[in-house]
């Protein structure tokens, strides 16, 4: 039990908000005022996740039971105010950033483990639990939960839920969907719903693979029963040297290829490395080509044959140096230098602009050669970390928005960057969502029709269009919403 | 908006921030509340809507800049290096500058000018030493009632600033010492413990009678203005020595940053040295001995303001092993204990909290001795670790069974 039970600091409860609706006081009567914030920077403060996007909520409430945030939902949408859950805020797409007027829901304190079973190898988690405290937590079962986005030290299972995330291990063992067996929603009515369950494959619609990665627009979800993983036995963690980046993307390819599933398989380009080793001081190899994280795991023999394939690759491939994590803490260092990596680009420019496409293995080198064209034509500085095994693309443009035009710029260049992975047969987001950031490319991918089915899906479980309204799905995707052509 | 103060938090500081939230998991006040204005990323985005002109600097925002500890934990995780001690310093003189309470100027009275009276602090010393005597700081009521973890100060009161020490073997060169402002009176004991190890090992140590407190509680606290006077002091005192060895974790870490503070301030915190780095660093050279005798298990609990501000982490161990010590980890991420300078006496839920936290993990271990290098650190383990635990300084620590091997020799 991680609890809370300490009430907040000192307070001042302004009454710049409007409340004729009376939703704030009625808030206050469910919550208690020490955890509704209507203060103007209270509202700013909560306005933002990690990614470009600001927003401002009219009301920010932090409730700590599945009771309390379905109290809430009904005193929001009986008053036809839009309702936005929140993490901790670490979301890269605006997810969780209001579009309007709304309660903001952040679920950060709703952050206990029920119940561990360690045999069955589930736990039922609060929605708010970090995703790396619940690793911590069951390391002594030797258990561990797969997901691991770099966000993990703050982000929360339900963000993770919400965005269905990825993470470096989840090219061998899937993202957040493979892990979610069961959640506890809260509708947009403010009815309390068991989505899935400790059973294996449900009966009826699996209603699983909707909720997760639905970014909180068909429920919130308050509590998940997650599929815990064994800690693998053995690992080996190699830091491999290329001097050109089109040579680590080969080696990719051919790992894949050789049927070869890495736990992790990551690319980081030299402007990349860089930025990383100003922080972590792990050695990394500065300069210009690239480098390869590879981790394989499992049992010693067939770690050792994986890790030895692995490696013959990278030199036929002109891998200049192999650096074998010597021990638990040298691999910790290597890892950290990867997840801190999205947080080091501040130290080049005040700004970036950060994308998720995802392409087919195949088409990794060509893409990869494309997005660098790309950044050169629009004299775009680019730093790029790609979890390469699963070809997932993080090219990130660092800017700064002062620049006049400068932003303008930097979104042509980057959905010019997103459309050359569409064009290759690759999508949108591997792992962030779709928010606000990519929602109005949701046409890119799917058709008129494509967007009408999601949206009726919508309707089915928000039909008073109140849960995070403004994101996923482009203004006027039912047919109905659309001028006739 | 207009800042008022000399060093406001800059916007390219302030822009340093990218938001990525890695910091929150990190913070103290964000882990127990769970709440995003309590959090690192929180007040960046706070100071930078004042810095914008978005909203006023008014009583919310000096709540949640006040609510802050100063740990640093949050740079500590930063990859973006944000420099958050020097945005927090800023935000707190300009709270101080833009909303003058009578509780930021008796503030701005004891921790500008009280602390950097050597009579006064003798005085409240010796009333201290009464009220010990007399046993009256045991039950004293409400916040008062911290002054029961402070050690019992050894009469007469000593105080090193102004005096000297030659060096007791072969001379190797001349340190400068930090007499600080509590430290010297009240732990005098870590003063004579390092002033001692550092003679043996062969210098010559000077605490220069012109120096004043660090100034970093003056920093922490908004009044600015004081502490760039006590450093400007210190500056000129500590001239002409090459190194200046400081035992307090706290105001080491705050003279390394001097340069923010005075514009001569850099050459300084250039030539501070940590007593734990020095220390550690005789040992490994073999100019103090390392005693081979098992003296049984130890708990550490780092200070924030080595750990995190410094980066001082492997010395103090090495200090406790070359003491025959086997050092037992208590905490693995170094959360702040809730001492925090005067935040015990402004935040005492919180630090009470964190304080109550930290004294579980010491109590985890089963020992009842814990090396802390830091006397507000100790003091908080004390408070809420009770009398059955004893709380030492490393160093403190260290030559204690220097002198204890050397009479059974």
């Amino acid at each position: 039990m991680i609890g809370y039970g300490l009430p907040h600091f000192p307070m001042t409860r302004a009454s710049s908000v409007d409340d004729s609706s009376g939703v704030v006081a009625r808030l206050i009567g469910v919550l208690g005022s020490e955890r509704v914030h209507t203060h103007p920077l209270d509202l700013l403060v909560f306005g933002k996740d990690a990614g470009v996007t600001p927003g401002e909520a009219a009301v920010v409430v932090l409730p700590e039971s599945t009771d309390e945030v379905a109290a809430v939902v009904r005193v929001a949408t009986a008053a036809g105010v839009p309702v936005v859950a929140r993490g901790a805020g670490t979301g890269l797409a605006g997810g969780a950033v209001p579009t309007s007027a709304c309660v903001l829901v952040v679920l950060t304190r709703m952050n206990e483990i029920f119940e561990v079973d360690e045999v069955g190898r589930t736990a039922w988690v609060g929605a708010g639990l970090v995703n790396e405290a619940l690793s911590n937590a069951v390391a002594d079962h030797g258990l561990l939960f797969a997901p691991d986005p770099a966000s993990q030290q703050t982000a929360t299972i339900g963000g993770n839920v919400g965005t269905n995330a990825g993470g470096p291990h989840c090219l061998a063992e899937g993202s957040t969907i493979a892990h979610v067996l069961g959640m506890e929603v809260v509708t947009g009515d403010g009815e309390v719903m068991m989505v899935g369950g400790a059973a294996p494959d449900p009966l009826g619609y699996d209603l699983r693979g909707l909720f997760v990665g639905s970014e909180g627009t068909l429920g919130i979800v308050t509590r998940v029963l997650v599929r815990l993983v064994e800690v693998p036995p053995q690992l080996e963690t190699m830091l491999i040297s290329f001097v050109d980046v089109s040579d680590a993307a080969r080696a990719v390819s051919e790992v894949i290829a050789e049927g070869v599933v890495p736990a992790a398989l990551e690319l980081m380009d030299g402007p990349m490395i860089e930025a990383v080793e100003n922080f972590v001081h792990a050695g990394l190899p500065v300069g210009p080509g690239a480098v390869l994280l590879a981790e394989v795991s499992g049992h010693s023999v067939g770690v050792a044959a994986d890790a030895a394939l692995v490696r013959e690759i990278a030199v036929l491939n002109g891998a200049t140096e192999i650096r074998v994590a010597r021990d638990e803490d040298d691999r910790a260092l290597l890892w950290k230098g990867r997840k801190a990596a999205f947080g080091a680009i501040a130290q080049s420019a005040p700004d970036y602009y950060l994308n998720d496409t995802v392409v087919p293995r195949t088409r990794f080198v060509d893409v990869l050669d494309e997005i660098y064209a790309i950044a050169e034509r629009y004299e775009l500085r680019l730093l790029n970390l790609i979890h390469a095994g699963d070809g997932n693309f993080h090219p990130i443009v660092s800017y700064d928005a002062a620049e006049a035009g400068m932003t303008e710029k930097v979104i042509d260049a980057t959905h010019e960057m997103v459309r050359a992975a569409v064009a290759a047969g690759g999508t949108l987001s591997g792992e962030h969502g779709i928010g606000i950031e990519k929602r109005d490319l949701m046409p890119e991918v799917f058709s008129a029709d494509d967007l009408d089915a999601q949206e009726r899906i919508r309707d089915a479980f928000d039909p008073l269009r109140l849960l995070n309204p403004g994101k996923v799905l482009p203004e006027g995707s039912r047919c109905l919403d659309r001028p006739p052509t | 908006m207009t800042w008022r103060t000399e060093h406001p938090p800059t916007t390219e500081d302030l822009n340093s921030c990218i938001d990525c939230g890695l910091c929150l998991s990190a913070c103290p006040t964000y882990s127990i509340t769970g709440d995003e204005t309590a959090s690192p990323r929180g007040r960046i985005a706070a100071m930078r809507a004042v810095d914008r002109g978005t909203v006023a600097l008014d009583n919310r925002f000096a709540q949640i800049v006040d609510s802050c500890l100063q740990c640093l934990a949050c740079e500590t995780v930063c990859p973006s290096l944000v420099p958050f001690g020097t945005l927090m310093e800023g935000a707190r003189a300009e709270v101080a500058a833009h909303r003058p309470t009578p509780t930021t100027a008796a503030k701005r009275f004891i921790f500008g000018r009280l602390i950097a009276s050597r009579r006064a602090l003798m005085f409240l010393s010796w009333l201290l030493v009464i009220a010990q005597r007399l046993g009256i700081t045991g039950v004293l009521p409400g916040r008062a009632s911290k002054a029961k973890a402070i050690r019992t100060i050894p009469i007469p009161v000593s105080a090193t600033a102004g005096r000297q020490w030659d060096p007791q073997g072969e001379p190797i060169g001349t340190v400068g010492f930090l007499s600080g402002c509590v430290m010297d009176h009240w732990y005098s004991e870590v003063h004579v413990a390092v002033i001692d190890l550092l003679t043996r090992a062969g210098y010559r140590v000077v605490a220069p009678k012109q120096q004043t407190c660090c100034g970093a509680i003056a920093a922490h606290e908004g009044a600015a203005q004081h502490a760039r006077r006590m450093a400007q002091r210190n500056v000129e005192a500590f001239a002409g020595f090459d190194t200046i060895i400081v035992d307090s974790a706290g105001c080491s870490a705050h003279m390394k940053d001097y340069a923010h503070w005075t514009e001569d301030g850099a050459d300084l915190a250039g030539r501070i040295a940590d007593a734990n780095q020095v220390i550690a660093k005789l040992i490994a050279d073999g100019k103090l001995p390392t005693i081979t005798e098992r003296r049984g298990q130890i708990a550490i609990q780092d200070p924030c303001h080595l750990r995190h501000a410094q980066g001082i982490t492997l010395q103090p161990r090495d200090i406790l092993r070359a003491a025959g010590y086997e050092v037992v980890e208590t905490d693995p991420t170094g959360t702040c204990c809730g001492a925090a300078g005067a935040y015990q006496l402004s935040h005492p839920q919180v630090s009470e909290r964190l304080g109550r936290r930290k004294a579980a993990q010491v109590a985890a271990t089963d020992l009842d001795r814990v090396a802390s290098a830091n006397p507000g650190c100790e003091m908080q383990l004390l408070s809420y670790l009770g009398n059955s635990t004893t709380v030492e300084h490393p160093i403190e620590i260290y030559r204690n069974e220097l002198n204890r091997n050397q009479e059974s020799t």
